[in-house]
């Protein structure tokens, strides 16, 4: 007993001194429990791989393609009505079709963080693409298809805002207070970066179908026909056609048109051989691989007498404009077109069938944005439909081809170029050909494809008073040196403390 | 059996042994009779207790301090008055004996725990509140925590009457917004923020730490600490005691809702095409939905604890039973404690000490959020459930979905076990030094089971079918979590007088680890059999929400304290923590507190001067504390994994890194001062204490908001940007007085003023919170304004008809306000009325809460009584803001002063819809005062027990929360709720009240 006494005493005091004395620090340092450190991340063999498909998966988000952007892009274009009921979404949506957006329109903060959100997963990924154990050319062929999403990314931006500010790299948490890396860069600067950018994607991608790459992702046509049209819109009419021509004639992948329009937006015709890239979705436990909201914002919305289970929203409806610009026997108007007949039920492709004009809000809805709950895959999620948003297809690649003919004197290709979608569409080939007919061509072959808006202010830049025109015809009055561009979200140009300048006009 | 019955034979043997020893002494000894004097000063103190020790044997003194006793002539005689030092006289023959008494100073000698030690009250220099197991015991109710209500100057404890609920505490203000707010509990020198594992009868007392003096526990330590300490056995006889009572409890207060009349009344306004009387689903009397959910649930408490020992050792067990069936049907807890708690001096210098517990928790859990919001919505028009057991079909009718059914159908119970204690050496080389190392643990594991019973909108479960409350499928989903929190202490304390020169050093060294973790799984489609309620035996296919999570912390820290008094006059306490915290890059930091005392009573000039005064201290204290409380590794850039996207046909998973985070985070630092005084006068009978205090947090968490070209999903990031001040003062006043014959009365009251403020955000963003269903978030804390400070629209009256409407700015489209609805002051004046025009409408923060007692003791009957309040605090009534249908059922209050065209009001609207913004129409006072005990008991004289051997019999009678006087007209003016969204009355469980009946017995 006395020996045990006297060993809990030394003991006690043994450990009194030792611990008073001792401190570790390496005790101290906890990993975070179940959430993997970027620490951790930077080691992982897999990284390069799995952060660049972080990056495709913001193609998802609400706002950079769901219904925010529908509102920035045929809402507020002449093809689309708001649509819905006359309150839903007034002084949003409806200030995007009204042209009378301001600063503070909640839309705009939301669609430029979504892009800013893509562009900074792209600039992690480029960050740690290069840490890869990867092969070479792997660590290639990623930083291509990151950099061709960054350039996407930026060339909306460019064209909903002009020149925005660039970040092509990471800045570190304690420059984030820094007024300069929110410093807007010109226009120019801002195409040099996309042009930059998909020059790199272009030498480093695979060519679709490629045994190195895979359904979906950025391939060289992809950024060949990018980069095409961002030349269409630098006016740079050599470069533009040079690369839609390669398309067109199978140099860069093997592409051509699908026989019926109708097929483009529906899930028969996703990755078709006329598609250049689209964002890709599917049907998991989670029911989330789709856009947010795509489709069902614009889906037929029960109004009136109601009494249906409705399929959407009822947004972004095709304006009269539009669908006066069919000429008789287009079968793209059917195709892009969801008419509510006033006597009786219109039934879709599906068979599903929408109730008579009383029972429904809106006489006019989005076909290609239509979903078939029925004949088509899905999870049951009204909210992430599985529909692949087409971004690039043929059609349009055919589309900048002739428009840069045309603009450098080469009718015949122009012509040709026209005459193989007019076929399609079931109409007479044209005999001659202007600027008139490409651009009449170009809004209803790609109607409601999201590019209506940018392609009026381009146009004006081309033929000046055509966007006055245009709008004027669709009930709206389109301001110059104004609505060029939208305004930059009030709230960044205060978080900036007014770095960030506002555009002309707002 | 046999073992137990043994073992009390033994017990009551050994008790016949010492009381066979008394007689025996008392057999050779003859009895003489004593007189005397007793005085102070030279002036006789009148009602004196005089008793011969060892016998019951007693007198009193008369008017003039005389007294007369039998006694033997060898025996001592105990001469006992409040508020003064006992003194014990040997007779040794004597017959006349006088005695002169002096003031005690009581509370002042009393120890003090004040955390890796002891003090006594008198030399402490930080502002300590105190509060004794027996006070605590008092109260029928759960939690020790709960049990402090009222109880102690700057606590506020908010709780609920929900079994198993934890109140929340606010120990002088609310110091954050988004760090915790409760303060940090010490039980036995085990650290931890939730004590309902802690049977309130083992307790021997509670100390709360309110101002800097708590810096000891260093970066925990910014909420205040609460320190508990359990009982433990004396040396001497084995005592054995039971301490129970049995009763019911009871909504406090009910909220009246309309009838029948009053409801088809309302309709007729707010849906006109409704026809509710006529509905298939409706019946002909009223349903009153709280008779049909609420009860009266039985309560019982029973304690029983053996204690005793020798020189060498002692002991202390119990064991502890709560059976608390909640005031909701389908609500029901019972709680199982067990205590061990033994001393053994394993040499004259060595000891060790060990305090263990262990408590079982099983509760029948009830859903509030939902299902009890839909208790106050639904209509009272449609049935709860008839005789033959269907359910009347509210949702069919249009109304919530019937919440009696969605009660039934929910099976929920929580298990939770817990393991609590620690193991201390105790060595003491030489008398001034003593070594202490000890080793606590914390140790719980529990689980949740939820089964959701299927039902359809068929006739197996309604009167009428229809509607849309069902569920299709059954659903098991479970949760099984476990934590394990060690803490090794290791300290060293230096104890010594030099002359006038006390001086006691502590240094010591705290290690502290803590590990959770909690895995859940989900399935749908499992048999109603509770036997059956596994996961395998639900759909594979259908695999819900399976996952776990974990948390680790460590803390490493280091402490030291000086305390040091000259001539008991002057009094110096410093201490400083060095705390490592693994939840910040920067780890450590410095906690230091400097504490000064003066007692003033012991200068001349005050004991010569002002003789009415026993004692006057005069103390102040400035320290530093932290706040650590929040998520661990909060500064660590991760990276979100599984973040699909699809190739083809094929899936991928992705990860991305987007999460700003502030890597640099800290704690928040609080700086708190303190000055108060402490006096004892008239021979010790009041006594008070004052304080003020000032506490300023800096490095507050607020969120900052960050430029969207970042990138960061929700555009800001959490850092430490705010500040926080909390200013008050407390008085705490106690008289204590004996009069005339065996009367003894005491009489307590405290009282705390408090001004809670946010100075300043700097760039942080104010916090939106208090979710109001449509009409959102309704508090707002801002720079200037208190911490959740109502935000919302002014109503300045009720437009009494459409000239006034056209006159004036409404909310909404104009078309659709008519005569009967709200009016909303135009704040700035642009003849529009939306979100620009809320005001801070004031919060639920009191200016001042309050608690007093009284206690009187005459005979054996002993009668105490307290009762808290609040004032100063508002109150949202959120179940009254919270319409979503029309056919949401509505007060009866409501129902008979609403505006109606025949009927003007000019204060209450004719209809409150989902339309309906947030305002000031909703906010109402929440002051409020409480009986909130009453006890009488009544003990049975000890000379009728001594032939039963036992040794003390206590029978009681207890209320609690008998009567509250408020001016709000909800449930309870108690809405516990985090610090953002207090104050909003949505899913409130009810107070409740309680009856019991009682018994203390001791042998």
């Amino acid at each position: 007993m006395k020996n045990i006494a006297s060993f809990l005493q030394k003991m006690t005091l043994s450990l009194a001194i030792v611990s008073v004395l001792g401190a570790c620090d390496d005790f101290l340092n906890t990993p975070p429990q179940g959430q993997i450190s970027v620490d951790a991340i930077k080691n992982d063999p897999n990284a390069a791989e799995t952060l660049v498909t972080g990056v495709y998966n913001n193609l998802w988000d609400a706002n950079m393609h769901g219904f925010s952007y529908v509102g920035l892009t045929n809402i507020a274009s002449d093809d689309a009505d708001k649509g819905s009921t006359a309150a839903d979404g007034a002084t949003t949506y409806g200030q995007m079709d009204n042209l009378t957006a301001d600063p503070s329109n909640g839309l705009l903060n939301s669609v430029w963080s979504a892009y800013y959100r893509t562009i900074a997963r792209a600039n992690q990924a480029l960050d740690k693409i290069p840490l890869s154990p990867a092969p070479q050319a792997t660590r290639n062929r990623l930083a291509g298809e990151v950099r061709f999403l960054r350039a996407y990314c930026y060339f909306n931006l460019v064209r909903f805002w002009g020149g925005v500010t660039l970040l092509s790299n990471l800045p570190s948490v304690d420059e984030l207070g820094n007024p300069t890396l929110q410093k807007r860069s010109t226009k120019e600067e801002t195409y040099a970066l996309i042009i930059s950018d998909l020059e790199y994607a272009k030498n480093t991608l695979p060519i679709k179908g490629d045994a190195s790459t895979a359904v979906g992702r950025a391939t060289k046509g992809a950024a060949m026909g990018l980069l095409s049209k961002v030349f269409l819109y630098q006016k740079n009419y050599q470069r533009a056609f040079a690369l839609a021509d390669s398309i067109v004639k199978n140099q860069a992948g093997s592409y051509s048109l699908l026989p019926a329009y109708e097929n483009i937006w529906r899930a028969a015709g996703a990755n078709g051989n006329e598609s250049l890239f689209e964002v890709q979705t599917g049907t998991n436990l989670s029911c989330n691989a789709a856009i947010s909201q795509y489709t069902v914002c614009q889906g037929p919305r029960a109004g009136g007498l109601r009494g249906w289970t409705d399929l959407g929203f009822g947004f972004g409806g095709p304006s009269a404009t539009l669908l006066a610009e069919y000429e008789t026997g287009d079968v793209r108007r059917n195709a892009t077109v969801i008419s509510i007949s006033s006597t009786s039920g219109t039934v879709l492709w599906d068979g599903f069938r929408v109730p008579r004009r009383d029972s429904v809000e809106n006489s006019f809805y989005n076909y290609k944005a239509y979903h078939s709950r029925t004949a088509e895959p899905n999870c049951g999620v009204n909210d992430r439909l599985p529909k692949n948003l087409r971004i690039l297809r043929l059609a349009d690649v055919i589309l900048i081809r002739a428009e840069a003919a045309f603009a450098l004197g080469n009718t015949t290709t122009a012509l040709i170029d026209i005459n193989a979608l007019r076929k399609r569409a079931g109409l007479k080939d044209l005999t001659t050909i202007d600027r008139e007919k490409i651009w009449k061509e170009r809004r209803v072959e790609l109607a409601l494809e999201h590019d209506r808006y940018f392609d009026i202010i381009r146009q004006e830049d081309v033929q000046a008073g055509r966007a006055v025109d245009a709008f004027k015809a669709h009930g709206k009055t389109f301001v110059k040196n104004k609505h060029e561009l939208f305004p930059i979200p009030a709230v960044q140009i205060q978080l900036s403390g007014g770095t960030l300048t506002q555009n002309p006009g707002y | 059996m046999i073992k137990l019955f043994s073992f009390f034979s033994l017990l009551s043997s050994k008790i016949i042994l010492v009381i066979l020893f008394f007689y025996c002494g008392s057999v050779w000894a003859n009895d003489i009779k004593v007189a005397g004097t007793v005085s102070e000063n030279g002036i006789g103190i009148p009602g004196v207790t005089i008793k011969v020790k060892g016998t019951n044997t007693g007198a009193l003194t008369d008017a003039d301090g005389k007294y007369n006793i039998t006694a033997p002539d060898n025996g001592t005689l105990i001469f006992s008055f409040i508020g003064y030092d006992t003194v014990e006289e040997a007779i040794g023959n004597r017959t006349t004996i006088n005695v002169s008494l002096t003031a005690a100073s009581r509370t002042l000698d009393e120890v003090v725990v004040v955390g890796y030690g002891s003090q006594r009250k008198r030399d402490l220099t930080g502002s300590i509140g105190k509060v004794k197991g027996e006070e605590l015991f008092k109260q029928p109710v759960q939690t020790p925590t709960q049990a402090l209500q009222g109880k102690v100057a700057g606590v506020q404890i908010i709780a609920s009457g929900q079994p198993n609920s934890q109140p929340q505490v606010r120990i002088r203000g609310i110091g954050s917004a988004l760090a915790g707010v409760n303060p940090l509990y010490v039980v036995d020198g085990v650290l931890t923020d939730d004590i309902r594992n802690i049977n309130t009868n083992d307790i021997i007392s509670v100390e709360v730490l309110k101002d800097a003096s708590a810096s000891i526990y260093g970066v925990r330590a910014a909420n205040g600490v609460i320190l508990i300490s359990t009982k433990k056995g004396k040396a001497g006889d084995v005592k054995v005691s039971y301490d129970g009572m049995t009763g019911y409890r009871q909504a406090a207060n009910l909220v009246q809702m309309a009838d029948r009349t009053q409801y088809i009344d309302y309709m007729k306004e707010i849906a006109p095409t409704v026809n509710v009387a006529g509905s298939a689903h409706a019946f002909e009397g009223t349903t009153d939905w709280y008779s049909a959910v609420l009860r009266k649930g039985q309560q019982q408490n029973h304690n029983i604890s053996v204690s005793g020992g020798s020189e060498r050792s002692t002991f202390y067990i119990s064991g502890g039973f709560i059976v608390d069936n909640g005031i909701v049907t389908t609500n029901d807890f019972k709680r199982l404690t067990f205590r061990f708690n033994n001393d053994y001096s394993i040499s004259k210098r060595l000891k060790l000490t060990t305090q263990l517990s262990y408590t079982r928790g099983n509760e029948k859990g009830v859903e509030l959020g939902d299902t009890y919001r839909s208790v106050y919505r639904a209509s009272p028009v449609v049935m709860a459930k008839n005789d033959a057991g269907k359910y009347g079909n509210t949702s069919a009718f249009g109304n919530v979905g019937n919440p009696l059914l969605s009660m039934d159908m929910r099976n929920e119970r929580n298990q939770s076990n817990r393991f609590q204690g620690n193991v201390a050496l105790e060595y003491s080389p030489i008398e001034w030094l003593k070594l202490k190392t000890a080793f606590s643990a914390d140790n719980g594991y529990g689980n949740n089971r939820v089964y959701l019973t299927p039902f359809q909108t068929d006739l197996n479960t309604y009167i009428t079918s229809g509607g849309n409350q069902r569920r299709l499928t059954s659903q098991l989903n479970l949760t099984d979590n476990r934590f394990l929190r060690w803490i090794a202490d290791n300290t060293v304390t230096f104890a010594k007088s030099f002359g006038k020169h006390d001086v006691t050093v502590l240094a010591g060294s705290v290690t502290e680890k803590f590990t959770a973790n909690q895995i859940t799984g989900s399935r749908i489609n499992v048999p109603v059999n509770p036997d059956l309620w596994y996961l395998g035996l639900g759909n594979p296919d259908s695999q819900l929400a399976n996952g776990s999570t974990g948390d680790l912390q460590t803390r490493q820290s280091f402490v030291g304290r000086v305390n040091y008094n000259f001539d008991g006059k002057y009094l110096l306490t410093a201490s400083l923590r060095r705390d490592g915290s693994s939840k910040f890059i920067q780890r450590w930091g410095n906690f230091s507190t400097i504490g000064l005392g003066w007692v003033l009573s012991e200068e001349s000039f005050i004991k010569n001067n002002l003789t009415f005064l026993d004692f006057l201290k005069l103390r102040g204290s400035w320290g530093k504390v932290g706040n650590d409380n929040i998520e661990s590794a909060a500064y660590i850039l991760t990276a979100g994994v599984n973040i699909p996207y699809y190739f083809g046909t094929t899936i991928a998973y992705g990860s991305v890194i987007q999460d700003i985070k502030d890597q640099n985070l800290r704690w928040e630092a609080s700086e708190q001062s303190n000055i108060g005084f402490e006096f004892a006068a008239l021979h010790n009978r009041f006594s008070g204490e004052i304080d003020y205090y000032n506490k300023k947090v800096n490095d507050a968490l607020a969120y900052k908001i960050i430029p969207a070209i970042f990138g960061d999903p929700d555009n800001q990031f959490l850092t430490n940007v705010a500040s926080f001040v909390n200013k008050g003062v407390e008085v705490s006043l106690n008289w204590k007085d004996k009069i005339a014959q065996g009367l003894t009365y005491n009489l307590g009251g405290n009282i705390s003023f408090n001004k809670n403020q946010l100075l300043g955000l700097n760039g942080g963003q104010a916090l939106l919170a208090g979710s109001v269903g449509q009409q959102g978030l309704i508090t707002r804390t801002d720079n200037g304004r208190e911490v959740g400070s109502f935000y919302v629209l002014n109503a300045i009256g009720v437009f009494q008809n459409q000239a006034e409407i056209d006159a004036s700015p409404v909310f909404g489209t104009r078309v659709n306000v008519k005569p009967g609805d709200l009016k909303y002051q135009d704040i700035d004046a642009n003849n529009v009325i939306d979100a620009n025009d809320k005001i801070y409408a004031g919060s639920y923060q009191p200016k001042a809460y309050y608690g007093f007692n009284l206690g009187l003791d005459f005979k054996g009957f002993d009668f105490s009584t307290d009762f808290y309040g609040s004032y100063g605090g508002k109150i949202y009534n959120g179940k009254r803001a919270f319409r979503f249908e029309n056919t949401d059922n509505i007060e009866a209050a409501y129902a008979d002063a609403r505006w109606k065209a025949d009927r003007p009001s000019t204060t209450d609207p004719r209809i409150i819809n989902s339309a309906t913004p947030a305002s000031t129409y909703f906010i109402e006072s929440g002051d409020f005062i409480r009986l909130n005990n009453l006890t009488l008991g009544y003990s049975v004289p000890k000379a009728w027990l001594n032939k039963i051997n036992i040794e003390r019999l206590r029978l009681y009678l207890v209320g609690q929360n008998l009567f509250t006087k408020s001016k709000f007209s909800g449930f309870s003016p108690e809405l516990p709720a985090g610090p953002l969204e207090s104050g909003i009355e949505l899913n409130t469980y009810p107070t409740t009240r309680t009856v019991a009946l009682g018994l203390s017995l001791g042998f």
